[in-house]
């Protein structure tokens, strides 16, 4: 057909793998939120809470998250470098090796093998075979990019090259370890130290990872989908270098209270607050570019999943600077209202304009549309409905669980004593939470068997379009 | 020139790249170069073998998810963990130099659970070996999953001895002879013996035991021995409390965790003693111990509740607890004893 037939097809399998992984660590996902209410559900060591949360993290983030970074940053570098990847063959074996990665990893998390830092809980082996890949994703974009047939790089290719980069960097810092076997290393760091570097890597892999990778889906895919040009250039110039650079700095806002010294809180909290400006100038962008035209809301089913994705990348990154405040941290912090906030960013953000980039992608390769833009309005709801009661019940909860710590009498004596009588509370909402996970999930699997008989759509008409070599000749 | 850039792929990374190390270099690589990022507390010691074993147990079983490691320099946390005991003002809360040795850091981000920095000054060990076997016996609401299984693993010991090789590679003052008594010392030891070895070492690299500071006179009598309306105020605070997760909802003791309060013996020894060895050992904890020349357990895991209690408070307790032994006697259960 066309020089991109191969790398379409290996485009198709980033993506395939990643929605496979990706219902893998929902399901896990669903697993560890009956254990927090239903002790019992602890089946065995290897399925209990502390081991399977990483697995449930690791999956998403780096399963279904970065599975799909990869598939759709090359689909992206391609249309926007007017050429097949420079490297066909290692993008496959990039595919393969990405998939053995993450079932290694998920059954070494289950083992028990974990570095105990968080989205880094990896051992040392395993993040040698990430850097191997994550080398071979940079020399394939950076080569295509540097052989590129369009002069301008446009916002999107420079939202991926910032991940490549900045991933790299975190990702070889943090995991600099000391190992005592295959399975056993310690961080070089040590105490404040490592708890420093930690969070600069923690809060940046949720930069790097979360934000400025979709946010290149969301530049590409957006304006692809509904026709509708980028409001301002000028907009996105300034919100890319002022993010990017402020990202950096914030780390330590996870780390407020703690023995860290207040010099590194103080200047992360600073940060985060000025972040807001370059997040919300891809959020005013998104609104005014869609504002053009606000009928493709109703007219175009993939508008409605940007628009509410970089909505909730709005509230999200005013949200998250309102917890690095002191005065708000000291209340929420260590609650539940984190994983609230974490969710809606993943839930909202993330999965959304994922989602809606994978429904433009998959049809684009076979020359087709969706098979049903009717179940992908069903799941759209799901979703939707699912993250906001999972979020808000979140929030709810996290905020009566930190008034019920800080809660003390006149004297300066606790009212709630035991700690167990603040967890107690806990269980109506963490019931809800299951329930809206269960919510988010079927959403999912909509969008899962939507992509699929796409696949297979698009599958059937190649086939009638060429037939098979022995027909065609009994044809003529 | 502002545009070109937006056309040289090399050029715009090397200025990502610019941008991006800006923030990693002030607030990550240059506090290294800090003295403030690597105090240390006298007289930190590495953790023993047994207690390392633990610490990676810790890690292995991802307890990290559910528990911190940080009392933060807040009020109602100061009070909840019991910081407020410790004399010097600054070691109420977390201090950085704790955590000289540990690598890495385990403060984690979400308390299912409470806070662990202070256990060591909180739970006796066989507090911890019984809520490890059945959290819900011990605690009855929690949703900490059982951890029975650690007690049918021995404790790897050449795993630990190559563990203590690689910390001492990263600066951890392990001796040689640390390393070769490593397997004396974890010779039948199980991975609870480990876990708990661990948890009850947690905050003690600082001084927050308090002194006790509390002389106590036998023979002072209880204010409200005989005021019915305290005696049922002292039940209540006892629920309140929590007493009973240790001590039984009756005060009868809990087997294996902690003593029964109604029976004739006190810290392990027949005879019972009058009211205020009650009231002083529920307002300072097991350091007034010595003065009542009764060794109890070890590891004396009573702590004090004077921080949370008024005299009062703690008076009406001892005259529940009084009422509820002579209850025991009266319906015969203790009749054997007298």
């Amino acid at each position: 057909m066309n020089d991109y037939r191969y790398d379409h097809q290996t485009v198709q399998g980033f993506i395939l793998s990643s929605i496979f992984w990706g219902v893998v660590g929902l399901l896990i996902g669903l697993l560890i939120s009956v254990q927090l209410w239903a002790p019992a559900a602890n089946f065995a060591p290897y399925l209990t809470y502390g081991r399977l949360r990483a697995v449930h993290t690791n999956g998403l983030a780096f399963g279904l998250g970065v599975g799909a970074i990869f598939g759709l940053s090359y689909w992206i570098v391609m249309r926007l470098c007017k050429r097949p990847l420079l490297f066909p063959k290692l993008a496959r074996v990039q595919l393969w090796l990405f998939n053995a990665g993450i079932a290694a990893a998920a059954v070494s998390l289950m083992a028990g093998y974990t570095q105990s830092l968080e989205y880094a809980e990896l051992e040392w082996p395993l993040d040698v075979a990430i850097v191997v890949l994550w080398v071979m994703f940079a020399v394939n974009v950076f080569g295509t990019i540097v052989k590129r047939n369009e002069e301008q790089m446009y916002v999107a290719l420079w939202y991926v090259i910032a991940t490549v980069i900045a991933v790299a960097v975190l990702y070889l810092v943090n995991n600099l370890a000391m190992p005592s076997g295959f399975t056993k290393s310690y961080h070089v760091f040590a105490g404040v130290n490592s708890a420093n570097v930690q969070w600069w890597y923690g809060h940046n892999a949720v930069g790097f990872v979360f934000t400025t990778p979709i946010l290149a889906m969301f530049y590409y895919f957006l304006p692809k989908s509904t026709g509708l040009p980028i409001f301002s250039h000028r907009l996105s110039i300034v919100a890319f270098w002022s993010l990017i650079f402020a990202y950096l700095w914030t780390g330590a806002h996870h780390l407020v209270y703690t023995p860290l010294p207040d010099w590194i809180q103080t200047l992360a909290i600073v940060f985060t607050i000025f972040l807001i400006a370059p997040s919300w100038g891809s959020v005013v962008n998104g609104y005014y570019t869609v504002g053009q035209d606000w009928t493709k809301m109703r007219s175009n089913y993939l508008t409605k999943f940007f628009v509410l994705g970089i909505t909730f990348y709005g509230l999200q990154t005013v949200q998250g600077p309102t917890q690095g405040l002191r005065v708000v941290s000291q209340l929420i912090h260590y609650t539940d209202w984190v994983p609230g906030h974490v969710h809606m960013g993943t839930m909202g953000w993330v999965t959304m304009v994922t989602a809606a980039s994978i429904y433009y992608v998959i049809p684009k390769i076979y020359g087709t549309t969706v098979y049903s833009e009717k179940i992908a309005n069903v799941h759209f709801w799901l979703v939707l409905v699912g993250q906001l009661l999972f979020s808000i019940t979140m929030w709810i909860t996290g905020i009566r669980q930190g008034w019920m710590w800080k809660a003390t009498d006149a004297e300066g004596k606790l009212v709630y004593r035991n700690f167990i009588d603040t967890v107690a509370g806990n269980y109506p909402y963490w019931h809800t939470r299951t329930l809206a996970g269960i919510i988010f999930v079927v959403g999912m699997l909509f969008f899962v068997y939507n992509v699929l008989k796409t696949i297979q759509k698009g599958r059937a008409l190649e086939a009638q379009a060429t037939p098979p070599a022995s027909a065609a000749i009994t044809a003529v | 020139m502002a545009g070109k850039i937006y056309s040289k792929p090399i050029a715009f990374s090397v200025l990502a790249t610019v941008a991006i190390l800006v923030g990693t270099i002030v607030t990550m690589a240059y506090p290294m170069l800090r003295a403030d990022m690597h105090p240390k507390v006298d007289g930190l010691a590495p953790l023993p073998a047994l207690e390392l074993a633990g610490r990676d147990l810790y890690q292995r079983e991802g307890c990290v998810n559910c528990h911190t490691q940080t009392v933060r320099p807040l009020g109602s946390e100061v009070v909840r963990y019991k910081g407020n005991r410790a004399e010097e003002p600054n070691a109420r809360y977390s201090l950085a130099g704790e955590f000289a040795y540990d690598h890495p850091f385990l403060w984690g981000s979400k308390r299912t659970g409470p806070d662990l920095a202070f256990e060591g000054w909180l739970k006796s060990a066989a507090w911890q070996y019984a809520h490890f076997e059945n959290p819900q016996q011990i605690v009855p609401k929690s949703n900490m999953p059982s951890y029975a299984f650690l007690a049918r693993s021995p404790v790897d010991a050449p795993q630990t001895q190559a563990n203590m090789r690689a910390l001492r590679r990263l600066g951890v003052p392990y001796t040689d002879a640390d390393i070769a008594g490593a397997p004396a010392a974890l010779a039948g030891k199980t991975e609870l013996d480990a876990m708990v070895a661990y948890t009850v070492s947690l905050g003690k690299a600082v001084d927050r035991g308090g002194k006790g500071g509390l002389e106590i006179d036998l023979a002072e009598p209880n204010p409200v021995a005989t005021d019915v309306a305290a005696v049922k105020r002292g039940k209540e605070l006892f629920d309140a409390q929590g007493c009973s997760a240790c001590h039984g909802e009756e005060a009868e003791g809990v087997e294996g965790v902690a003593p029964s309060l109604v029976d004739d013996t006190f810290l392990a020894v027949a005879g019972d003693l009058p009211d205020a060895a009650y009231f002083g050992i529920i307002k300072a904890g097991s350091d007034v111990k010595g003065q009542l020349g009764r060794p109890g357990l070890a590891d004396g895991g009573m702590q004090p509740y004077g921080g949370e209690l008024s005299d009062g408070d703690i008076w009406a307790i001892v005259a529940w607890l009084r009422n509820q032994k002579a209850h025991e006697a009266a319906e015969g259960h203790g009749g054997g004893h007298e």
